[in-house]
C-alpha cells in the first residue's frame, strides 16, 4: 500500500501496488513491459516550496524520482506508460482555493513531458474519490471509484495490449 | 519529530475539548438526547500516519467539510459512517438518503462546526469564521487527504485534534477533527500563552 506522499517500485509479478482513497491527490502509476518493472506514487501536492525530504509527496519532484527508482531497477525511459488516477475535486466547485486536484494532475502531466515519458491511459477529475491498483506482472491497472466497481484502465482492451506489447 | 511540545498538544487539547464540548451541547439541544464527548486527542503525525489515525481509507463514509477563515486558517472535518448516519437522521426523523438526508446532515454539520469554532475563538480571542459546509460521500481516505493537502501544504506533519461524539443510548458516534495550516497552529499556541 502506498500512503499519501509515498512512492514505491517493484519487479515481483505477483505484487500489486495500491493507492487506497485519492482524493484530490494523483497516483501515478508508472509500467515497464520489457524489464517487468511497475511503479506507483502517491502525490498530494503540485511542488515542492521547502525542500522536503519526502520527494514523493510533490508532482514536480515526485515523477522525476519514481523515473530514477524504476531505472534503477532496469526500466528504460522510453518504454514507460504512464497512468494518471485521481486529481478530484472533493471540496466543491471549480476554482475553489482548497482545491488541488486539478493542480496536482496538470503538475504531474508537466512533469512527465519534461521527463519525456508518454501518459497512455487517465481516469481522473470529477468529484469522486479513487482506489488504483498495480498489477506489475501483467502491467495492469486497475481503478475503483467510491461507492463503484473496479474497472480496468490501462491496457483498455486486448487490443491495445498487443499493440503495447 | 512532532515538532510540538507536550505541552502544547495538552493546551491544544484543551482547545479542542471545550470546541466539541459546545459542539455536543449544541447537538444535545437538535436531538434531545444526551451527547458524550470523548477527551480529544491531539496527535502531530507524519502525513501518511495522520491519514491512518483516523480510520480505515477505503471506506465509504460521508464528511462534512467546513473550511474555517479569519485570523486562522483550517479545515473542520465530521464524519459518519452509513450506520452513523442512518441513527442521527432517525433521531431527526428523515430518511438518510435523498434530498431531505442530505439536508439534514448539511444541517447539522453547519451547526456542530459552527458551535466549535465559535467556542475556538471565544476562548482565544481569535475573529474565525465558517464557510458554508461541504457533504460528501466518499472513501475515508480520500476525504481526510483531500482536506489535510491544502492545511499542511508542504509540511511534514499534520496536526489532528480528534473528537469523537457518541449519542447515549444509541450506537452512534461519529468524529470530529479540527485541522488548522501549520500558521494557524503557531498563532493558536500564541494565543494559548504556550508559543514556541
Amino acid at each position: 500500500m502506498i500512503r499519501m506522499g509515498e512512492l514505491a517500485t517493484s519487479t515481483d509479478p505477483g505484487a500489486v501496488l495500491a493507492a487506497i482513497g485519492l482524493g484530490s491527490c494523483v497516483g501515478l502509476a508508472l509500467i515497464d513491459r520489457g524489464a517487468g518493472v511497475a511503479g506507483l506514487a502517491h502525490i498530494m501536492l503540485p511542488a515542492d516550496t521547502g525542500g522536503s525530504l519526502q520527494p514523493g509527496k510533490f508532482a514536480d519532484t515526485g515523477v522525476p524520482a519514481l523515473i530514477e527508482r524504476m531505472a534503477a531497477r532496469g526500466a528504460l525511459r522510453v518504454r514507460l506508460e504512464a497512468v494518471l488516477v485521481g486529481g478530484a475535486q472533493m471540496l466543491g466547485a471549480a476554482g475553489n482555493r482548497l482545491d488541488v486536484g486539478a493542480r496536482n494532475e496538470a503538475a504531474t502531466r508537466s512533469a512527465l513531458t519534461r521527463a519525456g515519458v508518454r501518459i497512455v491511459a487517465a481516469e481522473t477529475g470529477g468529484t469522486a474519490g479513487r482506489t488504483v491498483r498495480v498489477h506489475v506482472g501483467r502491467g495492469e491497472v486497475s481503478v475503483k471509484e467510491a461507492g463503484g466497481a473496479v474497472t480496468a484502465l490501462w491496457p483498455a482492451s486486448p487490443a491495445q495490449m498487443g499493440a503495447a506489447a | 519529530m512532532s515538532g510540538y511540545t507536550d505541552l502544547q498538544l495538552d493546551a491544544l487539547r484543551e482547545l479542542a475539548n471545550i470546541g466539541s464540548g459546545t459542539a455536543g451541547t449544541a447537538l444535545s439541544g437538535m436531538i434531545g438526547r444526551a451527547i458524550d464527548v470523548s477527551v480529544p486527542q491531539a496527535l502531530a503525525l507524519p502525513l501518511p500516519d495522520a491519514v491512518d489515525a483516523v480510520g480505515d481509507p477505503g471506506q465509504d463514509v460521508t464528511g462534512i467539510v467546513l473550511p474555517v477563515i479569519g485570523d486562522v486558517e483550517a479545515i473542520v472535518l465530521m464524519l459518519f459512517d452509513a450506520a452513523d448516519e442512518a441513527c442521527l437522521c432517525g433521531l431527526l426523523g428523515v430518511e438518510p438518503a435523498g434530498e431531505l438526508g442530505r439536508s439534514a446532515m448539511s444541517e447539522i454539520g453547519n451547526i456542530l462546526s459552527a458551535s466549535y469554532v465559535r467556542a475556538f475563538g471565544a476562548m482565544t480571542g481569535l475573529e474565525l469564521e465558517p464557510e458554508p459546509p461541504i457533504l460528501l460521500h466518499d472513501m475515508r481516505g480520500a476525504i481526510v487527504a483531500s482536506a489535510l493537502a491544502p492545511t499542511s501544504g508542504g509540511a511534514g506533519v499534520a496536526l489532528l485534534l480528534d473528537s469523537d461524539l457518541r449519542i447515549e443510548g444509541e450506537h452512534c458516534n461519529f468524529t470530529f477533527l479540527l485541522l488548522p495550516t501549520a500558521a494557524g497552529v503557531d498563532e493558536l499556541l500564541l494565543r494559548l500563552g504556550v508559543a514556541g
